[in-house]
């Protein structure tokens, strides 16, 4: 009785979600037709029809020569690079801090510096250094998860049970085995939470880089939808948005949330 | 005459943030046989807990602690020490991973003999079906017999135990406490069982202290009581009636 009224809840909440979501489309579709605003209506709402074309022409045509997959490949090689350096140095270093004193409380202050710094901010200087190539994009995501993915490790690593510390050390942990044995599965719950921040900074990050300045030798997402905006065709770059959120829904139900469930949840350290 | 399992020299307790608190333990020293079931009481404050914390080598201290005549001062699997809180278990690890994984990290390197031991002592604990289950799906009672079959498997000599069956209602203490009495009469391990409950020493000790504030030993006397005893058995009220008055003689005194 109780988990059908669960249930039955859960249903009435998916429902009406879905028409909060037709209701967006329909009004949507509405202004379009309408022409609601105007002349210049056709450029500020596409129908959706001209958005859902030119979904289809973004991957079949795409700009100049090149699919929209060819732009999502060199965004996406670009990010997991940065997104795998970035989490490796983060946990290095937070492993570093964990066991030196000093490095600890430089390392704090160097997080708390730089996770302040917009990585877009820092884009002129990084360019000035190494000059306009793909690399700076890996730099901006580098930067975009070190700080935060470090400051999760470290506050998880501040935050594990001591018994679980005296548990380990009395069957003979220590140092670098206690760190790998006990500290990294006890504090899994801030890294799961500091993948997802450094992952959606990561995102904005890049997307903005490649929008500010689109390396022609390896064009992503966002030096595309911005030629989409200088070519007037706003039903492509509405579709490149839509493209956008759909990648990001795919990490996170496909990758973060099974991460989650297969840990945190798993183990019961977290509902 | 072999030499005893533990040994206590002049065991001191300081907390150095200040100076001015009174020593916890001030120059205690015991001695406890192979074998020996070492039951703890004494009223909360006086030092039971850090005594245990001290041989297990979770805390610094001053004077010698010896297990088998070798001087000790670190944590070692050769004292294992039980909690009193349900959540000793690692979260992240299956029952029996909890039991196999210490082992592996105590130098055995045969996985099918981890796996052998960590089901043999789970049987020990009537948890055999309960192996890949994670901690917090079980009972608190559950918890702590994977926390008795842990300390067990790793075959430590020394087992400490402090107040685990403290958290539990009536009916699983007085469960766990008949299975302990099993265990210690069958495994031949050196246990020190800190409590706070006269009936559940009287029950389990082979030997009974009582410590006064500051970690003096105040009573200290071999319980012969024939195994198993309840509280209907001959001689055991005027056992717990001299365990009461050393206790209470103690808080009067203050």
């Amino acid at each position: 009785m109780k988990t059908s009224e669960k249930a039955s809840g859960k249903t009435a909440e998916h429902l009406a979600r879905i028409i909060f979501l037709l209701a967006v489309l329909g009004i949507w579709e509405y202004v379009a037709r309408a022409r609601l605003l105007g002349p210049r209506s056709e450029l500020i709402f596409p129908s959706l029809e001209a958005i859902g074309r030119a979904f289809l022409r973004n991957f079949s045509k795409g700009y100049a020569g090149n699919s929209l997959w060819i732009y999502i490949g060199n965004s996406m090689k670009l990010l997991l690079t940065g997104l795998l350096i970035g989490n490796g140095l983060a946990f290095l270093l937070s492993g570093i801090a964990a066991v030196n004193h000093t490095f600890y409380s430089i390392y704090n202050l160097v997080i708390s510096v730089c996770d302040l710094l917009p990585g877009v901010a820092l884009l002129p200087v990084v360019i000035v250094i190494f000059g306009v190539k793909s690399g700076v994009i890996v730099f901006l995501v580098i930067h975009a998860v070190l700080w935060p993915m470090s400051r999760s490790i470290l506050d998880g690593f501040m935050a594990v049970p001591m018994i679980y510390v005296e548990a380990g050390k009395n069957i003979g942990l220590r140092g670098v085995g206690l760190l790998f044995g006990i500290y990294l599965p006890a504090s899994i719950a801030y890294i799961v939470s500091g993948l997802k921040v450094g992952w959606a900074r990561a995102w904005r990050g890049l997307i903005s880089a490649e929008m500010i300045f689109g390396i022609a030798s390896c064009p992503g997402i966002g030096l595309f939808i911005n030629q989409m905006r200088t070519n007037m065709n706003n039903a492509e770059m509405y579709a490149t948005l839509v493209v956008i959120i759909i990648i990001g829904v795919i990490v996170q139900y496909g990758i973060l949330t099974p991460i989650e469930k297969n840990t945190v949840k798993k183990w019961g350290m977290a509902r | 005459m072999s030499e005893p399992m533990l040994t206590i020299k002049n065991l001191t307790k300081t907390y150095q943030d200040s100076p001015e608190q009174p020593k916890i333990l001030a120059d205690l020293n015991l001695t406890v046989d192979r074998e020996e079931f070492l039951c703890i009481l004494g009223p909360s404050g006086c030092g039971k807990t850090t005594l245990l914390r001290c041989i297990a080598g979770f805390e610094n201290f001053e004077g010698e602690i010896l297990v088998n005549g070798v001087s000790r001062k670190e944590p070692g699997s050769d004292r294992i020490m039980v909690f009193q809180t349900f959540e000793q278990l690692f979260p992240w690890k299956t029952v029996e991973g909890n039991i196999t994984w210490p082992l592996k990290k105590t130098g055995m390197t045969d996985k099918t003999e981890r796996h052998r031991c960590a089901m043999e002592a789970l049987a020990k604990v009537k948890l055999a079906d309960y192996a890949h289950y994670y901690p917090h799906q079980l009972s608190g009672g559950m918890k702590q017999r994977v926390a008795i079959a842990r300390a067990l498997a790793l075959k430590s000599e020394i087992i400490l135990m402090d107040e685990p069956f403290a958290a539990l209602d009536a009916l699983t203490r007085r469960e766990l406490q008949n299975e302990l009495l099993t265990l210690s009469a069958a495994e031949h391990r050196t246990i020190l069982f800190v409590t706070h409950n006269i009936q559940e020493a009287v029950i389990l000790g082979t030997r009974n202290i009582v410590l006064q504030k500051g970690g003096k030993i105040i009573f200290d006397e071999k319980n012969t009581l024939p195994k198993p005893s309840t509280p209907s058995s001959p001689g055991f009220a005027e056992v717990w009636q001299r365990m009461r008055d050393a206790i209470y003689a103690n808080e009067n005194a203050e």
